[in-house]
């Protein structure tokens, strides 16, 4: 029977939803599932991760695991993999995951994938379906190792309704601290703010706000949705947005219900991160602006006047 | 300290690319420096600038990536080494990692800046398996750089919590990110230069190594097809009175899309 091994995704000691939709993913499969979880005081989070649906835990629980370093984070994962003879290691989508998978598939000898949308597990024959260049591509991939790691999309799998694992929790050891590659300390951006990957609702603010007073218009927006709130590079090249919040091919990749680019020109890189959400909605004063190729519903407009305007029709909707 | 730069010629993402039967289409595509590598480059220019580094850059791929190893030579990398070898025409990441790591070898550089990835196969992965394969430190999605001695740099990497300073030991491969620089754009004088610096090319046994050596011949996966993504399905436009389309699309959110 194939054995999945899906890497837990853990931030501020709460188990995010990419846990999951990948174990979900993988019991569909009929796969036997196993969850590594790696972090300092996460053992309280057993029964979360079985719930999440898996049937093995393995925890590596310590309090040099409390900043991220990829070198033990890989050893865990790897040890894991061994434990638990896994052909297949899936990590969800976060930078976290992009910088372990190819380590431990090094490590292993095992194949690679990132941002896959699709399995398929027909016997010994596993292939992978990712979007490449862009893009502007889909790659079906062969696997011929008797391993893939890989790193799943966001919103590539929906986490199932009454999906059950059982408690067994497995400690592992902990690695030695990577002395060659300190973490002097982690600058968090914007603490409370609602977190990207897991918002329904995304509002994006791009150049076509100017400046911060824009931007506090179009935030405004997103506190009454109740929505993430995310940005174009060109704000925060500008730096007048986090780092934290762009969203695209090198920030945060996103799949909610309904997004809405306010004053965004639709860049490729942009679309990259943004284009595999439900509904999408844009407001753009230039009627030609490439965002309007993936709206939903395009605004034609200026933001300084729609948004306020949006703002009040949503607000009588809602009540 | 001495640097080695890596830089993969890509094609042009801003430009259509068509599929057919699977393959991709070559006619009408052109083929640009990966914009992560230009970063790459900037990156290792500046330390040279800053703190007298030896600069080297390595691409593999076909003699058409003379230009782009001048571009590079014009913004003010010093040597080039060209790995051109037709049996790495299927080559993964994995592969050119290992391609990679034959080229530090001959070289003991201190410093491997690669792309944090390449934008024709959006893999990521290269640079990371390259440090595993050599055993040194690695630190991805890398957006400041400073040195502190000639054994020590220290970084800033965007991870999940927020922005990570991390101290590497020396030698260490980063991968960076396009927020690191804006790259420059080559002085006449760089480019008059450039024309006449040589590249250093080498086939893989000139290397000392062979498709077999690197798992060239028995790719842990393929790609056995490409596919055009499916376009989104064409949306409405509203154009006109401001209160009137939003109060139009905000009715349409809630009854049509039944998203609101
Ligand atoms: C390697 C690489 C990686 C990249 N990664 C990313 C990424 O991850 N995310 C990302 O976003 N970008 C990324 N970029 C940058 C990307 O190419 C674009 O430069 C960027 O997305 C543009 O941001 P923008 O749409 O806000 O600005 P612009 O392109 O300047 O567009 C501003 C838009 O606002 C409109 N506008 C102006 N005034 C108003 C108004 N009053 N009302 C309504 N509309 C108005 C304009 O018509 C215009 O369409 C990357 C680029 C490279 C090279
Ligand atoms: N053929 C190549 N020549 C030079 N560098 C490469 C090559 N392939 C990959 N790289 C480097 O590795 C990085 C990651 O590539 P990838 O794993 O394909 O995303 C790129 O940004 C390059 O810096």
């Amino acid at each position: 029977m194939t054995k999945i091994l899906v890497v837990a995704d853990i931030k501020q000691g709460v188990l995010k939803g990419s846990t999951s939709e990948l174990l979900s993913k993988a019991k569909a499969l009929g796969a036997e599932t196993a969850v590594v979880a790696v972090g300092s005081n996460i053992e309280s989070l057993t029964a979360d991760l079985a719930n999440a649906g898996s049937d093995t835990q393995y925890i590596a629980d310590d309090a040099s695991l409390e900043l991220f370093s990829a070198g033990p984070f890989t050893s865990c994962v790897v040890d894991a993999a061994k434990q638990f003879e896994a052909n297949l290691i899936w990590f969800g989508f976060s930078e976290t995951g992009k910088a372990v998978a190819p380590r431990v598939a090094a490590q292993l000898k095992a194949a690679c994938a990132t941002e896959i949308t699709d399995i398929t597990i027909d016997g010994d024959n596993v292939e992978v379906t990712r979007p490449t260049t862009a893009n502007k591509l889909i790659q079906r991939i062969k696997v011929n190792a008797s391993q893939l790691v890989a790193v799943v999309r966001a919103g590539a799998f929906e986490a199932t309704e009454g999906i059950t694992g059982a408690e067994n929790a497995v400690k592992l050891s902990i690695p030695e601290t990577d002395l060659k590659a300190i973490i002097k300390e982690i600058i968090a951006e914007a603490g409370d703010d609602i977190d990207l990957a897991d918002a329904n609702i995304v509002v994006s603010v791009g150049r076509g706000a100017k400046d911060q007073a824009g931007i506090d218009l179009v935030k405004e927006l997103a506190t009454d949705l109740e929505a993430g709130f995310g940005s174009s590079r060109a704000l925060i090249d500008a730096g007048l947005m986090p780092h934290a919040k762009q969203v695209g091919q090198t920030g945060k990749i996103v799949a909610p219900t309904l997004y809405f680019a306010i004053g965004i020109s639709g860049a490729i890189q942009h679309l990259a991160g943004m284009n595999g959400s439900k509904v999408i909605v844009a407001v753009n004063k230039d009627s030609e602006a490439p965002i309007f190729n993936v709206a939903d519903y395009g605004i034609v407009g200026d933001l300084f006047e729609v948004v306020p305007i949006l703002r009040e029709e949503i607000k009588k909707i809602k009540g | 300290m001495k640097i080695l730069t890596t830089v993969k010629k890509v094609v042009d993402v801003e430009l259509n690319i068509r599929v057919n039967d699977g393959a991709i289409v070559e006619d009408g595509l052109q083929y640009v420096i990966n914009a992560w590598d230009e970063n790459g480059v900037e990156t290792a220019v500046q330390l040279k600038e800053n703190n007298s580094a030896e600069t080297t850059l390595v691409s593999i791929g076909g003699d058409d990536n003379a230009d782009m190893i001048k571009k590079c030579y014009a913004m003010g990398i010093e040597n080039g080494i060209l790995i051109d070898d037709p049996a790495l025409a299927n080559a993964d990441s994995s592969v050119f990692a290992k391609v990679l790591q034959k080229v530090y070898e001959k070289g003991e550089y201190d410093l491997i800046i690669t792309g944090k990835q390449a934008q024709d196969t959006d893999n990521g992965q290269a640079g990371i398996m390259l440090a595993e394969y050599l055993n040194i430190p690695c630190v991805s999605n890398v957006v400041a750089i400073e040195v502190m001695d000639d054994s020590h740099v220290k970084v800033s990497r965007l991870g999940d919590a927020g922005t990570e300073i991390v101290e590497l030991e020396l030698p260490a491969v980063v991968t960076v990110s396009d927020s690191i620089n804006e790259p420059r754009l080559p002085a006449m004088r760089g480019i008059m230069m450039a024309k006449k610096k040589k590249i250093e090319t080498m086939d893989l046994s000139a290397l000392g190594t062979s498709i077999d050596d690197l798992g060239g011949a028995d790719l842990q996966s393929e790609v056995v097809e490409y596919m055009q993504p499916e376009a989104r399905k064409s949306g409405q436009k509203f154009e006109g009175d401001a209160a009137e389309i939003t109060a139009e699309v905000v009715g349409l959110l809630s009854n049509e899309a039944k998203v609101l």
